[in-house]
């Protein structure tokens, strides 16, 4: 078990990684605490060795993506997230950003993940492979997909 | 997409977790760990089950090779008791009488094979004085029907058909009990039956301090047997009952030895 001084600097370091992700699949706010703790669970628990700080985020990466996944799984819980329950306080958006946020959270799921690695995160099309246990040529076809849904919901215009 | 680029960024960027939910994480960290120190509970706990299994590795050891699996009663005059474990071994030896507490410990058969222990026990002084007297002797296999309570009285079957005036019973653990509460060895608990059957008025009291060799001629004068027993002959270590078989090894006519059954 980790001790509580590297807990507190790993929740420093990876909680806005998994508050993130947690909104591009969860739909409230008790959803994503209980897959926040659950993560930083599984990492105090966790006996893995990390050979550098990369690997201990994606690590990060796809343990909360899986729990989101886990989570909704459930049979009551819808698959669609709205923008007022993701964030804390939406009102505090810009009217542009809320708009291409909303673009990519009614994104079908699979390509929530791949956006958000690639465009914030800025992994390549064979690293989010190897963090999602993905083909690579997957992984490529569903950023291009998303693009292109994306400039449909955005307009081609403004985001060439 | 460079629009779009950016703009994700930015709003990625301002998707935060907020202080109070890392604050109430941390809480929640420190409550499912115990103060970070269930990792030491864990450990400790681990220690103990490994310290459970050695322990039950080494008692169990003990515990199979000195759990009894079968009993053989030898009963002549001195009755002896051989408790046998699952590898063949004499565990216990037990005198049932008086002069079976003496010849008990007058040898030293533990932990020797069971049939090295009987071949000893009838080839001492005692025993074998006895049965050149033409004493009777039985052995009585007391154990659950398997597959070493079979083997068991097969040997001693087989062995006993080199000696005179031996009778070899298999009984199951009930019928031992019920011997038991009587307070006497199988084969004579055995005679006792067979003599209340043949409508003999005698209590087991009196039964005890007779002789097998008293016993079987008490059954066969009342029974009329003896001609019977001469004339046939048999193999095998009998099933013990009310009505069950027992099996006599005795010379006949011929000088041969046979197994008789009555």
């Amino acid at each position: 078990m980790r001790n509580e001084q590297e807990v507190n600097r790993a929740i420093e370091q990876y909680a806005d990684t998994v508050r993130r992700l947690c909104m591009l699949y969860l739909k409230n706010h008790a959803d994503t605490e209980d897959i926040f703790q659950t993560v930083f669970l599984k990492y105090v628990l966790s006996s893995v060795s990390f050979e550098n700080g990369e690997h201990e985020k994606a690590w990060f990466i796809r343990v909360t993506i899986n729990a989101c996944k886990d989570l909704l799984k459930s049979f009551f819980r819808t698959r669609t997230v709205s923008l007022d329950e993701a964030v804390e306080r939406p009102d505090l958006i810009l009217p542009d950003h809320r708009e291409v946020l909303e673009a990519v959270l009614s994104l079908p799921e699979k390509y929530r993940d791949v956006v958000y690695l690639h465009y914030f995160e800025g992994y390549s099309a064979p690293q989010i492979g190897k963090i999602l246990g993905r083909n690579v040529n997957t992984v490529y076809t569903r950023l291009a997909r998303s693009k292109q849904m994306l400039r449909e919901k955005l307009g081609d215009d403004r985001y060439g | 997409m460079t629009g779009m680029d950016e703009k994700l960024k930015e709003i990625f960027q301002g998707v935060r977790a907020q202080e109070a939910l890392k604050e109430r994480t941390r809480e929640f960290l420190v409550q499912k760990t115990h103060g970070y120190t269930k990792c030491q509970k864990i450990k400790y706990s681990h220690l103990v089950w490994a310290a459970i299994c050695a322990l039950f590795l080494l008692t169990g050891g003990s515990w199979l090779y000195f759990m009894p699996t079968a009993e053989i009663s030898i009963e002549i005059n001195p009755s002896i008791s051989l408790a046998v474990n699952r590898f063949d071994r004499v565990i216990a030896v037990e005198g049932l009488n008086d002069d079976g507490k003496k010849l008990a410990s007058s040898l030293d058969i533990r932990f020797s094979d069971y049939m090295d222990a009987i071949s000893r026990i009838i080839e001492s002084r005692d025993i074998a004085g006895l049965l050149s007297e033409n004493e009777i002797l039985t052995i009585s296999v007391i154990g659950p029907e398997g597959k070493q309570c079979s083997r068991i009285c097969g040997s001693i079957a087989s062995n006993a058909a080199g000696h005179k005036n031996m009778y070899c019973y298999f009984a199951d653990s009930d019928e031992a009990k019920e011997a038991r509460k009587m307070g006497l060895p199988y084969g004579k608990y055995k005679a006792f039956l067979e003599l209340v059957e043949l409508g003999a008025t005698i209590s087991p009291d009196e039964v005890r301090e007779m002789t097998m060799r008293q016993l079987r001629d008490l059954i066969e004068q009342l029974s009329g047997e003896t001609t019977d027993l001469k004339t046939r002959t048999g193999g095998g270590c009998g099933r013990g009952g009310h009505t069950g078989n027992c099996w006599k090894v005795q010379e006949n006519n011929n000088g041969n030895t046979g197994q008789e059954q009555t």
